[in-house]
């Protein structure tokens, strides 16, 4: 096991932590597919309102390359396909019937495992619609079919706030994730990095053999990003696949049993949750149904995914296919008197500039910007967060300047995009927004 | 109260929006009401939580930081030129002499330097930078107590305009605005900025006496000095102490001749997170090396500043103000840490050089700051050119 020490990084202390107590939620009346919620790929829809689908029916391929299928993750009749702006896709809802009936896929056991070629492997991962759960370095995207990948990253870690603890999904799963790791051994060449936090790793179910490196460090230490950049020896490397921990389990399910896996963990947490706390549903379930139906007085936001990297979600949506969380935060938005000369026993800062530095419990948080935007003031507070040593304040300034090559030598393609140099920015500049756009233009500028 | 002035600030916004007739003002809009009421803007993207700093805060804590500087250089403004016009020197009467000596200067360069700023910010349609509020206090306080209003003036004017918003503003200089203007008084009116006579205001009231004579700066002593004597004799002779050095109790600029209340300010901020300690204890041990560095040079037959002890230098002129606020000053210093060392320190050995070498300037301290804030892009681009060199490349 290997020891990575990550020093950079910062941990929010934010009330709405979920207890970690797992409760299984009903069967929802409905589930979608949101196709605008995946980054970069094409949708060509397959189906129609009004058709009827199995759990593992294909609902959209992707027109850039049409081994990518998405598969509806429910059995019933699909009720609406809402557009938005420009006609993109924007949720597939399926209603879902009483009895699930499902879609045969292949399966194979462990001696199988070992005995497939690599190809069929990928193909029966595909065919299964789950081909993109596995991502590339470093746009994110998903990962090429026809690729052998240096590396796969998974990581166990859960540092951002409020996310599912591995624990938690391990639990009594042990054997269907070394058996998930042995299927992406192959499709790497047994080069699987399994990254465990080092506070986590005594909860963990007996993992120790697979575990290869034990991570210290605050968010986002654990972030495959950072483990790349902190274990490459080569350029070669940039291009290593990552899967989220609880995405290995689907993996495992599809080839163990041939049948497209529908379950999943989410973390309900943040300060207006009304049932904060773990919940068993199913991929692509309602926001309220995960939440259940929370009926604030309070102004508030509901995110998915992390509250560093997550998006606003409208409460009456659903579950895109890759976050395993919701938090509820309030949307805050009141003007306070004499704001910036308060003593802030409570104000969350990275600076010490507010008596909250002696104060060590969580505080509240809501959304608002807490100051207006100005010219960047030299500060140096996003380099010394930065987890993978850009300058950010130097990279987004080149990035702006047009100085694409310039950006690209400070490492913009290394930027994991935590959010951090955002969020600590005293001058409220969407600094990490404007390296992810330069990541992603320059990305189809290269691809297209 | 909040809700009163919001219901105020709500009815007045629509004369400044865009479209309406004082549409260019929008940024005096922005700049006054912010200060009473903080933004109630939210994240539109994530992360969906922020900092609670802003800039505002940022530049209120430094002007914070200057007070005990500020008050003392009121103190001693007035108890310098009571002193010398044969006023009582006690407290009180050494306060309202320094109020009624230093705060026309203060307005002055707030009012006029507010005037350019929001000249630029409704032509150039950006918002007012909390940072000019530091730079207007900041600037009068290098002065001359008996310098004219109307040439500080005109170095706020050119500090603003040509030190800060022809490059685009607060975050875009590479020279400190406030030093800025000072060196530009200084180049244009030296008779007002150099001198024995500038650095204590005389009552011109009748009842003092006409043939008042003002003291020296510890400066203009030290440099006066003869060969085969020393300084420290000179300085004590003429009752300058250690002590009273440190304390900053002697004629010079009005906020900047004390070395313990810029230390008070600069740990304040320093405690705080806001200015960089590599700048700060770069330039003291830059000033201490040179120093030792001359004693072990100095023959009998070098000038007296050669044999002087280092720690002299920290406490005499302007250096240690110079250091703790205008070196720190995060803008126009020099964004890399290994850089900042290097920069704060050339602060330091060139204001120790510039004393000793440069009989024309007794300050260097100015000179050094401005001087190195033209190398900090260069300090930058050599560190930042290093740091990549060691990076795996990801193209």
């Amino acid at each position: 096991m290997i020891s990575l020490n990550v020093k950079k990084g910062y941990r929010l202390k934010i009330t709405g932590e979920p207890p970690k107590e797992l409760v299984e939620l009903p069967k929802p009346s409905h589930v979608a597919l949101l196709p605008e919620k995946i980054p970069f790929i094409k949708p060509r829809l397959k189906v129609r309102v009004g058709d009827h689908v199995e759990t593992g029916s294909e609902i959209f391929e992707d027109k850039r390359n049409t081994r990518l299928k998405f598969l509806s993750p429910g059995s019933g009749q699909i009720t609406e396909i809402n557009f938005g702006p420009r006609r993109v896709i924007k949720e597939v809802v399926i209603k879902l019937d009483n009895k699930e009936s499902y879609v045969p896929f292949e399966h194979i056991n462990k001696d199988g495992l070992q005995n497939i070629d690599r190809n069929d492997l990928v193909k029966m991962l595909s065919k299964g619609g789950l081909w993109p759960l596995l991502r590339a370095l470093p746009y994110q995207d998903i990962a090429p079919t026809d690729k052998v990948p240096p590396q796969i990253i998974v990581s166990l870690g859960s540092s951002e706030p409020f996310q599912v603890s591995p624990e938690i999904y391990l639990d009594g799963n042990t054997d269907l994730f070394a058996f998930g790791i042995s299927v992406l051994e192959k499709l790497s060449n047994n080069n699987v990095i399994i990254a465990a936090n080092a506070e986590d790793k005594s909860r963990l179910p007996d993992q120790s053999g697979r575990i290869t490196h034990i991570i210290k460090g605050d968010y986002p230490a654990d972030n495959p990003g950072v483990i790349l950049y902190k274990t490459k020896t080569s350029a070669a490397q940039n291009n290593s696949w990552f899967i989220n921990t609880q995405d290995v389990l689907l993996i495992a399910g599809l080839l163990k049993e041939g049948a497209y896996p529908t379950g999943r963990i989410v973390a309900v947490g943040g300060e207006l949750a009304p049932h904060p706390g773990y919940v068993k549903t199913r991929i692509g379930a309602p926001v309220s149904h995960i939440t259940q139906n929370e009926n604030n007085k309070i102004k508030s936001r509901c995110v998915a995914g992390g509250i560093m990297t997550g998006y606003s979600i409208d409460k009456k949506s659903f579950l895109g296919f890759y976050e395993t969380s919701v938090l509820i935060l309030p949307e805050g938005g009141k003007r306070e008197l004499f704001g910036f000369i308060q003593p802030g026993f409570n104000k969350q800062s990275y600076s010490r500039t507010f008596l909250s530095s002696i104060n060590r419990s969580h505080l509240n948080m809501n959304c608002n910007m807490n100051g207006e935007e100005r010219a960047c003031v030299a500060c140096g507070s996003c380099a010394e967060v930065c987890p993978v040593d850009i300058i950010p304040s130097l990279t987004f300034k080149c990035t702006l300047a047009d100085e694409i090559e310039e950006s690209l030598s400070h490492g913009l393609l290394d930027c994991v995009e935590c959010g951090l140099c955002t969020y600590v920015c005293p001058s409220k500049i969407e600094i990490c927004t404007i390296l992810q756009n330069a990541k992603r233009s320059y990305y189809k500028e290269m691809s297209g | 109260m909040t809700n009163l002035l919001n219901r105020f600030f709500d009815s007045q916004r629509k004369y400044f929006e865009p479209g309406a007739k004082l549409e260019r003002l929008n940024a005096l809009f922005e700049a006054f009401e912010t200060v009473f009421l903080a933004t109630g803007e939210t994240t539109s993207s994530g992360p969906h939580v922020r900092d609670s700093l802003d800039v505002k805060r940022f530049m209120v804590l430094v002007i914070v930081s200057l007070m005990p500087a500020f008050f003392f250089g009121l103190y001693n403004t007035g108890y310098q030129s009571n002193i010398v016009s044969g006023l009582s020197p006690d407290f009180m009467s050494a306060m309202t002499r320094g109020l009624r000596i230093v705060m026309p200067l203060v307005i002055v360069s707030y009012t006029v330097g507010f005037f350019w700023e929001l000249l630029f910010a409704a032509i150039r349609r950006h918002n007012i930078s909390e940072g000019f509020f530091v730079t207007a206090l900041l600037f009068p306080m290098t002065l001359p107590p008996t310098i004219p209003l109307w040439q500080a003036a005109i170095g706020i004017s050119f500090g603003v305009i040509f030190g800060k918003e022809v490059f685009g503003g607060t975050g875009r200089n590479f020279l400190n605005p406030a030093l800025t203007g000072r060196a530009f008084l200084f180049f244009a009116y030296p008779v007002k900025m150099t001198g024995d006579a500038v650095w204590t205001a005389v009552a011109s009231s009748k009842e003092t006496a006409v043939d008042a004579i003002t003291a020296a700066t510890p400066l203009s002593l030290a440099s006066a000095t003869e060969r085969f004597s020393s300084i420290q004799d000179t300085l004590s002779g003429s009752g300058y102490s250690f002590m009273k050095l440190f304390v900053g109790n002697y004629p010079g600029s009005i906020g900047g001749t004390s070395a313990l209340f810029s230390l008070i300010g600069a740990v304040f901020l320093l405690i705080l997170g806001i200015i960089s300690y590599r700048i700060l204890i770069g330039g003291i041990i830059g000033v201490l090396a040179t120093g030792i560095l001359l004693n072990i040079v100095a023959t009998e037959a070098s000038t007296p500043w050669f044999s002087l002890n280092p720690s002299y230098h920290l406490v005499m002129g302007g250096i240690a103000f110079a250091l703790a606020f205008m070196a720190t000053e995060p803008v126009s210093a020099p964004d890399m840490n290994k850089s900042k060392w290097f920069y704060g320190f050339a602060i330091g050995a060139l204001t120790v050089l510039i004393r000793v070498f440069n009989p024309a300037f007794p300050e260097g301290a100015m000179l050094a700051v401005l001087f190195m804030n033209l190398f900090a892009p260069l300090l930058d681009h050599i560190e930042v050119k290093i740091r990549l060199g060691k990076r795996i490349p990801n193209v």
